[in-house]
């Protein structure tokens, strides 16, 4: 019954949708971007988890060319800190007032969204997701990295580099948001699985704050005289510990720094070796892809339950690739 | 039938404070919540020494003192505010604003580095003079006054960089403003440190500035009816807090080598803990900057600690939180004391 | 003549809704003490106020020393050498005694504050004064009678020419006050004029050589040192004749219920062994000098502090007080000599105070006032203790001090509290309305209540209570019928072991 009221749905947005994009064609079909009036434009409401860093401005990014390609309107909206797990809520909410065609949505809590999508499910508004999702079964694609296998390809590369032996620690960003739980886990499960003679000492939480990971990862260095790595989990953490590195005045090589994401001060630390490389996902391409799926629901098909928009090590010699430099953002 | 002996003798009884002889013994009572503070942080410094090899180093020393910079240097401004009897909660987005706009001016508009760091210092007291404004002339509570500062100076901060960090890798010798290293071994954040803090012990305990920020925490009425212009001393209150957090500031940029927008959020409420941690009453009145130095000393080699035993990060916010708690529970018991 | 200092006349001043002040006049010589009486609420503290710059006047001239001048700040008042010293303690209590004094007029050298001119400075006007205190101690630690000689010491500190003092002894001891009359004589002496305000007529009698009265706002009259006589001031202020010495008709006391029993009641500092009875329908009095304990014993019995030992017995029931809610559930109620810290919420209305230790009766079973329930209660206790405001709604602040008093004793009435304990009752209000406060007191006990009375002023003693405890150095050192006691008789033993003891 429920599969029944789905299709039942999806096929009245659909055919909503299908005359919509009709008028706007109507209308000459000019930048979906510019949607002053804005009848006849497709909506597709995009409620991230956060807006300030440079990850979430690079998806933002993908987003909007997707949109314009597709000649459709996307909002982008997210609390000020990935903490604001309330008013992560709360744009949820408007985003569902707002009646759109269809609403793109990253959990910072997975629970704490089922009640709203319950409700976006009876305003018959349908919900795709990236980079992490809800446990709600209503939410019917998501764009994301493979975070476990993230984390695992980063220690696959420290361990080679540190030669498969000796002590590591972790700079985390979070221990509560699935992308800093995922790229933790998969980092330390590989490590146990794979590389015996590793031990992981540490791991600590800096919030992504780069002040606050430096001194992390110098009192780690401190603690940990034979420490040979550190892995950051996020941009921040990364910074925090290059950061450390340099104030620390250690020579480039004598710790080995494995980062997440890109960003200029990641790839300048990479150019100048404090940092051996780092893993990147595909923001763009999750910005692309989750408006991809939401309009691909909204005229009636089916997109991929899970579209696995990738990760890839990158590192001095790789950097300038055509397809590495694709997915690098300053 | 005349005078009545008893009217005149007998007054108040109760709630007459027993009068406290001498100075010796008032002089220590005023210290106690800073020697308190101190023994704190020599058992805390003497505890991790033994729990750790590695905690009582000189480099380990040095981190935890850069650790301290920016959060002390915030909590320097902020005392002041404190001993007013209020608050300001714009202090931690204040600092990322005013790094954004050193970037601007350093990295954007490419002035050279002294007008740079000049601006930046200059964004900070601009928004305390603000805070000021609001809070002398239109009355506004503190609290709310700079709440919404803190709230305006996060979206400022992020709207004029373009939610994108400023770098400021092509500004020469902007990094030795917090790395370099004038004294060898101490970087140069650390000594920004301690000048602001002489600067700041020698405004509240010497200047008449000082002696009115105590005046109007303690009564400002009182000080108002004795003729000083608390108005005008109030603004210059928050504004002083304002440019200290312009320097955090600077510093913060400085030791990051770039503005990041995103940050700053929580920086506030270090600061305010490390200050009451200090000794200086959030009622007014009371306070110290030495007791600000060692309270923010005190924080920071909590967390080092801390970590260097690798404690979870979730712990290291539960210890933080009780020491707090039991710096202000000292607080009230002494005030109770002087009162019974 | 050049005599003449100061000269003030046609002042008015109204705020919303009330006229303060309309059409007064006074006029003060260099060297003479005038005094100034009135009522709470006749405008002799808004006048002092236009005075010392604080409020504008509406309307009228001040002449100082011949010219008019306008004073709109506290600032001009004190460069023109108006100082004022304020009923309410005005001081800054985290800062010394000598940073306190000079406030606003350091000493500085280079820019830094020369702490130690500014202590030898005032350890001079100390001296000068002859008052001792420590010019570096912490103001908050001194005593309120040591605390006033600061605001003195500060006010003098001014070289003030004109010098107003609002109920300056009202804090201060024996010795106190004289070390003050002394200083008031000398600063006649060199040409000083002072406006003295006090509620107290033997001070008035001893110090004044002018009277002038104020009522409702309006300017009274004035008397001349010769013919100053206190009934005829007394009429003036309040309008009518008050009969003074009168004693409680004696009462027999013995066969009446015991609602009150102490026994052995003791704290860890202060009190040692307090027995008393308190009987239905009686006023018991408490008299003692500063520091012997009288509140503490009523502290003590409502749990506000903790006790050590000693039993109570309400109503013949043994009970247990550990907090003043206990008290409360018991029906005993306090009311402290300090009503606006401790007895009353300024800021609300006069409806909130009176329920507030009941709101419980006003509440229905899902936690909504009755409102309506509540304010008709309310109304029907300002009807029958005759409080004096606009409407139950108006706030507290605004009314007089004995209007105060009645909202405090209106609310403990509502409360259903049989056994009232009043510290201080007068404290603050003017003659007028004490004599309202005395018939409310008596009306009360008539009612069958029976009432505590603790008063540093012992006419009020002898004029209510039918029976008199009196203490010295936390214990009572004896307990008189009103019909055997006097003042000297109770001096005696209030004075019992104070030698012992200080």
């Amino acid at each position: 019954m429920k599969t029944g009221k789905k299709v039942a749905v999806l096929a009245a947005a659909a055919a909503v949708a299908l005359s919509l994009a009709g008028c706007s064609n109507g209308g000459g079909g000019g930048a979906a971007e510019e949607s002053g009036s804005g009848d006849g434009d497709i909506t597709i409401a995009l409620v991230s988890k956060g807006f300030q860093h440079q990850f979430w401005q690079a998806v933002k990014q993908g987003a909007e060319q997707r949109a314009e390609e597709l000649g459709v309107t996307v909002t982008f909206d997210g609390p000020a800190a990935e903490t604001e797990i309330d008013g992560q809520l709360q744009m949820l909410q408007a985003a569902i007032d707002k009646k759109p065609d269809a609403i793109g949505f990253a959990a910072l809590d997975p629970e704490a969204c089922i009640p709203l999508y319950e409700s976006a499910e009876s305003a018959g508004i349908p919900i795709v997701e990236f980079d992490a999702g809800c446990s709600s079964e209503y939410g019917q694609s998501i764009a994301k990295t493979d975070s476990m296998g993230a984390g695992a390809l980063a220690a696959d590369h420290m361990a080679e580099l540190i030669g498969g032996k000796g002590e590591v620690a972790i700079v985390g960003h979070s221990q509560i948001n699935s992308t800093g739980v995922e790229r933790r886990d998969g980092f330390i499960e590989q490590m146990e699985a794979e590389y015996p003679d590793i031990e992981i000492v540490d791991t600590q939480y800096g919030d992504g704050d780069h002040l606050k990971s430096a001194d992390i990862a110098k009192t780690m260095i401190q603690a940990h005289p034979d420490l040979k790595g550190i892995y950051g989990t996020n941009e921040g953490s990364a910074i925090g510990v290059v950061n450390a590195v340099g104030e620390l005045g250690l020579e480039p090589g004598e710790l080995t720094v494995v980062g997440f994401d890109s960003g200029k001060a990641q790839i300048d630390a990479i150019t100048n070796g404090i940092m051996a490389g780092a893993i990147t996902q595909n923001p763009i391409g999750i910005g692309e892809e989750v408006v991809q799926a939401a309009y691909d629901i909204i005229n009636g098909e089916t997109p991929e339950e899970v579209i696995d928009t990738g990760y890839y090590w990158f590192d001095k010699d790789n950097m300038d690739d055509e397809e590495i430099a694709a997915v690098l953002y300053e | 039938m005349n005078a009545t002996p008893v009217t005149e003798q007998s007054t108040r009884p109760g709630v007459t404070p027993p009068e406290k002889q001498g100075t010796a013994l008032s002089f220590l009572r005023a210290k106690l919540q800073q020697s308190l503070a101190f023994g704190t942080l020599i058992v805390l410094v003497i505890f991790f020494s033994i729990a750790s090899n590695n905690f009582f180093s000189w480099s380990n020393i040095s981190s935890i003192l850069l650790a301290t910079a920016v959060i002390g240097i915030l909590a320097l401004g902020t005392t002041f505010v404190i001993i007013t009897g209020g608050i300001d909660l714009s202090i931690g987005t204040g600092m990322t604003l005013a790094a954004v706009m050193t970037g601007i001016f350093l990295v954007n508009m490419e002035l050279p580095l002294i007008v740079g760091v000049l601006g930046g210092l200059a964004t900070g007291a601009l928004m305390g003079l603000i805070n000021g404004l609001n809070i002398a002339v239109l009355k506004l509570p503190p609290f709310i006054a700079t709440l919404a500062m803190m709230m305006i100076a996060q979206g400022l901060a992020l709207v004029i960089s373009g939610v994108r960090p400023i770098y400021f890798s092509g500004v020469e010798g902007f990094k030795t403003i917090a790395l370099g290293t004038l004294i060898p071994g101490l970087p140069n954040a650390v000594l920004i440190l301690f000048l602001l803090a002489i600067v700041a012990y020698l405004l509240l305990s010497k200047t008449i500035f000082g002696r009115y920020t105590f005046a109007i925490g303690s009564n400002e009425e009182a000080t108002r009816l004795s003729g000083v212009n608390t108005r005008k001393w109030l603004i210059t209150v928050y504004t002083v807090a304002g440019l200290f957090t312009g320097f955090a500031g600077v510093v913060i940029a400085a030791r990051l080598d770039s503005a990041q927008p995103q940050i700053g959020v929580g920086y506030e409420l270090q600061a305010i803990a490390a200050v009451i941690i200090g000794g200086t009453s959030l009622l007014g009145g009371r306070g110290s900057i030495m007791g600000t130095v060692i309270g923010a000393l005190i924080m920071s080699v909590l967390i080092n600690g801390l970590r260097i035993m690798s404690i979870q990060t979730e712990w290291q916010n539960v210890v933080v939180g009780v020491v707090i708690l039991i710096a202000v529970f000292t607080d009230t018991l002494r005030q109770r004391r002087s009162i019974t | 003549m050049s005599t003449q200092l100061l000269k003030v006349s046609g002042i008015s001043k109204s705020f919303p809704g009330v006229q303060a002040l309309q059409d007064v006049q006074f006029e003060l010589n260099r060297g003479e003490v005038l005094t100034l009486v009135g009522e709470n609420g006749a405008g002799k503290s808004s006048l002092m106020k236009i005075l010392s710059g604080i409020y504008a006047k509406d309307a009228g001239s001040i002449v100082f020393e011949g010219t008019e001048v306008d004073i709109d700040s506290p600032k001009t008042a004190q460069e023109l050498g108006i100082s004022i010293i304020h009923q309410e303690m005005n001081l800054m209590p985290h800062l010394s005694v000598a940073q306190n004094i000079y406030i606003g007029r350091e000493p500085r050298t280079a820019g830094f504050v020369n702490e130690r001119r500014l202590n030898r400075q005032t350890t001079e006007l100390l001296k000068r004064l002859g008052i001792t205190l420590n010019p570096r101690q912490t103001v908050g630690e001194l005593t309120v009678a040591k605390q006033q000689m600061v605001e003195i010491a500060k006010a003098l500190s001014f070289d003030a020419k004109v010098l107003i003092m609002d109920e300056p002894t009202s804090a201060l001891t024996d010795s106190e006050t004289e070390t003050l009359f002394a200083l008031i004589a000398a600063l006649k002496q060199n040409g000083t004029g002072i406006i003295y305000i006090s509620h107290r007529m033997e001070e008035l009698r001893r110090i004044a050589d002018r009277v002038t009265v104020l009522r409702d706002g309006r300017y009274i009259g004035s008397l001349d040192k010769g013919e100053i006589d206190i009934p005829t001031v007394i009429e003036m202020m309040v309008g009518r004749h008050i009969e003074e010495g009168a004693r409680p008709e004696a009462r027999e006391h013995a066969d009446d219920d015991v609602v009150l029993k102490v026994e052995g009641l003791g704290t860890r500092y202060l009190l040692r062994d307090i027995n008393f009875e308190l009987r239905r329908g009686e006023i018991l009095g408490f008299a003692g000098l500063m520091g012997a304990g009288r509140t503490e014993v009523a502290r003590a019995i409502i749990g506000a502090d903790p006790s050590e030992g000693g039993t109570i017995h309400v109503q013949g029931k043994k009970v247990r007080i550990g907090q003043p809610a206990d008290a409360v559930a018991h029906g005993i109620g306090y009311l402290s000599e300090d009503r606006k810290q401790l007895g009353l919420l300024l800021e609300r209305d006069v409806n909130t105070n009176i329920l507030l230790a009941s709101l419980k009766d006003y509440t229905g079973p899902l936690g909504f006032m009755r409102t309506g329930k509540g304010k008709q209660k309310s109304k029907g206790y300002v009807e029958s203790l005759r409080i004096k405001t606009p409407s139950i709604n108006s706030v507290t602040k605004n009314l007089s001090g004995g209007n105060q008093q009645k909202v405090v004793i209106a609310k403990w009435l509502a409360r259903d509290c049989d056994i009232l304990i009043f510290d201080e009752p007068t404290r603050g209000i003017d003659v007028g309305a004490k004599e309202e406060i005395y018939r409310l007191l008596n009306e009360l006990v008539a009612q069958g209540k029976s009432i505590i009375m603790i008063s540093s002023e012992l006419p009020e003693v002898l004029r209510l209570s039918h029976r008199i405890v009196v203490m010295a150095g936390g214990r009572i050192t004896g307990i008189l019928d009103n019909e055997d006691a006097s003042q000297a008789k109770i001096m005696d033993y209030a004075t019992n072991v104070a030698d012992e003891k200080e």
